[in-house]
């Protein structure tokens, strides 16, 4: 299966990702070459087969609630361009709703 | 809201309900993934980690007791515990999160499938023409999984804090990463009350697990709902909207109320629902569509790679659910079992607020389990109203269980009339003072004292010879103008039982 130049611009609109329309003929050639990938994958039998949810052979990775010491506030704001009372100051959000 | 206009749309529409009810773990000493503290409010970004800002190379480690604290939940609320599960990365661009994605829990929640069933009483019952009255009525639960909660932004510039209009935001991290749990029900709710009961039994549940404050208005328990109309007999479902920003149980019924009113007459004036989110406004008291861009959700989920999953053991399980507190349901079964009470007034005793039954457990410790009934009516009429019109809750009233214990006591052995408990209340709980020592200021002592009665029938029966022959030709009816004269002249005083006595005798 292909991936057609509409769903590449729909893929890097979603990461916010601004795209040439070279960089849209190239990432799309690179998104094919791994969509032939999990083609040739899918010609195994995976009958039977879990999906892996995580490369190690762990679970129940835990830690006990117990507060740890928080960063130092000209820690936290050390890389941010612009900061007010504390805060890290966002440029203005034209459009957008608040998510939870 | 005219309660009418909502009572006639649900006559000819019923409406299908499901709500969303986000509830943080305030009482966490730290948040889901890392070390920081849990605690409302502060200096903005006082309380924040490498891990919780998203910095590279951070590892987050979820939290046993929020895992604890969200399988708790299920058990409470009946739900199936997953032996497998795993959190989940939902992608989104918004600055309260400085990830840029909030991890969460997709396909493989900790809770599915569970119940929560409410009591509907009172004004509730007539939102259902097709119930009788009161009758409770069993809520589906469809999951509940753990997710991390977002930052606060700030918006600068615009009206009254609105994102609109705004120069710039400025966000603060303090609340991101705290342990958030989302419940979904089914969409088997039908009225407003029932969205009300609900919300308030399940603070309830939460609050008995001591897993939050549920705090409303500071957001610790945020309800939002999906609400569509169809014709009633229907089986099909309407077109949805979805009502966000009710910040009480109050607002949360009047919002669903304006909602199907709304959607109810859009549908009958020929027009049409748009499946869309609205706001409450509680102040105009009416919901408006967010007009947000129509955007395309996709959060591409995908398996949080730097968690491990979790497998739950039978055992695990079980030995939470036997350190499950006593739930509002089991409460209200035990004060009926235990001291007699009826089922009306068990549920309004645990109905609301936990204080209520620990109040009338307390106070009939003190009193003995034979005056509960007693007890009950005085907190069910009496503190009830008290609380209504001085618009306090238990906590922050002058009335304690011991007051009431000793003033029911007072009614009981004859001292004070119930009519004269009515006035001591009230002035107990305006003062704080005991009833004994109302009743001792007040010279409020009821008069058992036959012979003292005695003396006073005499006199009123000396002062009405047309009265005392009429009753003695077969007027009976006239006890009440004597027991009247008898109580005036003792200022109100006598003991109605003994004043009654002493009459029927004297006029034998």
């Amino acid at each position: 299966m292909a991936i057609s130049e509409e769903q590449v611009r729909h893929v890097a609109l979603l990461a916010r990702l601004a795209l040439t329309d070279e960089q849209v003929a190239e990432y799309g050639e690179q998104l094919n070459s791994i969509l032939e990938h999990i083609d040739t994958i899918r010609q195994l039998d995976l009958e039977g087969v879990e999906p892996t949810a995580h490369a190690v052979d762990m679970v129940n990775e835990t830690r006990a609630d117990e507060p740890l010491p928080c960063l130092p506030l000209d820690a936290v704001l050390l890389n941010a361009p612009e900061a007010e009372d504390g805060a890290f100051v966002v440029p203005r959000i034209v459009a957008g709703g608040d998510e939870a | 809201m005219a309660k009418d206009r909502l009572a006639s749309a649900l006559e000819r529409w019923e409406a299908v309900i499901g709500l969303e009810i986000h509830t943080e773990l305030t009482t966490l000493a730290t948040k889901l993934f890392c070390g920081c503290p849990v605690e409302f409010g502060g200096q903005p970004n006082s309380r924040v980690c490498p891990i919780c800002l998203g910095l590279p190379g951070s590892l987050p480690v979820p939290n046993q007791a929020a895992i604890e604290a969200t399988v708790l939940a299920g058990l409470a609320t009946h739900c199936e515990i997953a032996e497998w599960s795993q959190f989940h990365r939902k992608n989104y661009f918004y600055p309260d999160m400085p990830k840029n994605y909030q991890v969460s829990q997709y396909d493989a929640p900790f809770c599915t499938d569970g119940w929560v069933e409410i009591d509907i009483e009172g004004d509730g019952g007539p939102q259902r023409p097709d119930r009788d009255g009161a009758y409770t009525t069993r809520i589906g639960i469809t999951r509940i999984h753990l997710e991390e909660d977002t930052g606060k932004m700030i918006h600068v510039g615009g009206a009254e804090g609105r994102i609109s209009g705004a120069t710039h935001s400025l966000a603060d991290f303090n609340r991101a990463g705290t342990g958030l749990i989302e419940l979904v029900t089914e969409p088997d709710i039908r009225t407003p009350e029932e969205a009300r009961r609900f919300a308030q039994k399940l603070r309830l549940i939460w609050l008995s697990l001591g897993i939050s404050d549920c705090n409303m208005e500071e957001g610790s328990m945020r309800v939002d709902a999906n609400v569509s109309v169809r014709t009633r007999g229907e089986s099909e479902f309407g077109v949805k909207a979805e009502v966000k920003n009710m910040n009480s149980f109050k607002a949360l019924h009047d919002a669903l109320a304006f909602e199907i009113v709304r959607q109810a007459e859009e549908l009958e004036s020929g027009g049409r629902v748009v499946q869309e989110t609205r706001h409450w406004d509680a102040g105009a008291k009416i919901t408006s569509s967010l007009r947000s861009k129509e955007e395309a959700h996709d959060y591409r989920y995908f398996p949080e790679p730097d968690m491990v999953p979790f497998e739950f053991t039978e055992e695990w399980i079980e030995t939470l659910r036997a350190v499950l507190p006593e739930l509002p349901d089991d409460k209200k079964k035990r004060l009926m079992t235990d001291y007699g009470i009826p089922a009306h007034d068990a549920t309004v005793l645990t109905g609301e607020d936990l204080a209520m039954a620990e109040f009338f457990e307390a106070a009939v410790t003190i009193a003995g389990a034979e005056r509960a009934k007693a007890i009950s009516n005085v907190m069910l009429n009496d503190l009830s109203m008290h609380l209504n019109a001085a618009g306090i809750s238990l906590a922050e009233s002058k009335v304690v269980p011991s007051m009431v214990a000793e003033l029911v006591a007072l009614v009981e052995d004859g001292t004070i009339s119930s009519k004269q408990a009515k006035e001591v209340f009230a002035e107990m709980a305006e003062t704080g003072d005991s009833p004994g020592a109302i009743v001792e200021l007040r010279g409020m002592k009821q008069v058992s004292d036959s012979g003292a009665i005695e003396e006073v029938v005499d006199r009123v029966l000396a002062a009405s010879p047309d009265q005392v022959e009429a009753y003695r030709g077969g007027k009976t009816g006239l006890m009440g103008f004597f027991v009247g004269q008898v109580m005036r002249e003792m200022g109100g005083q006598a003991n109605p039982k003994v004043v009654n006595e002493v009459l029927a005798e004297k006029l034998r």
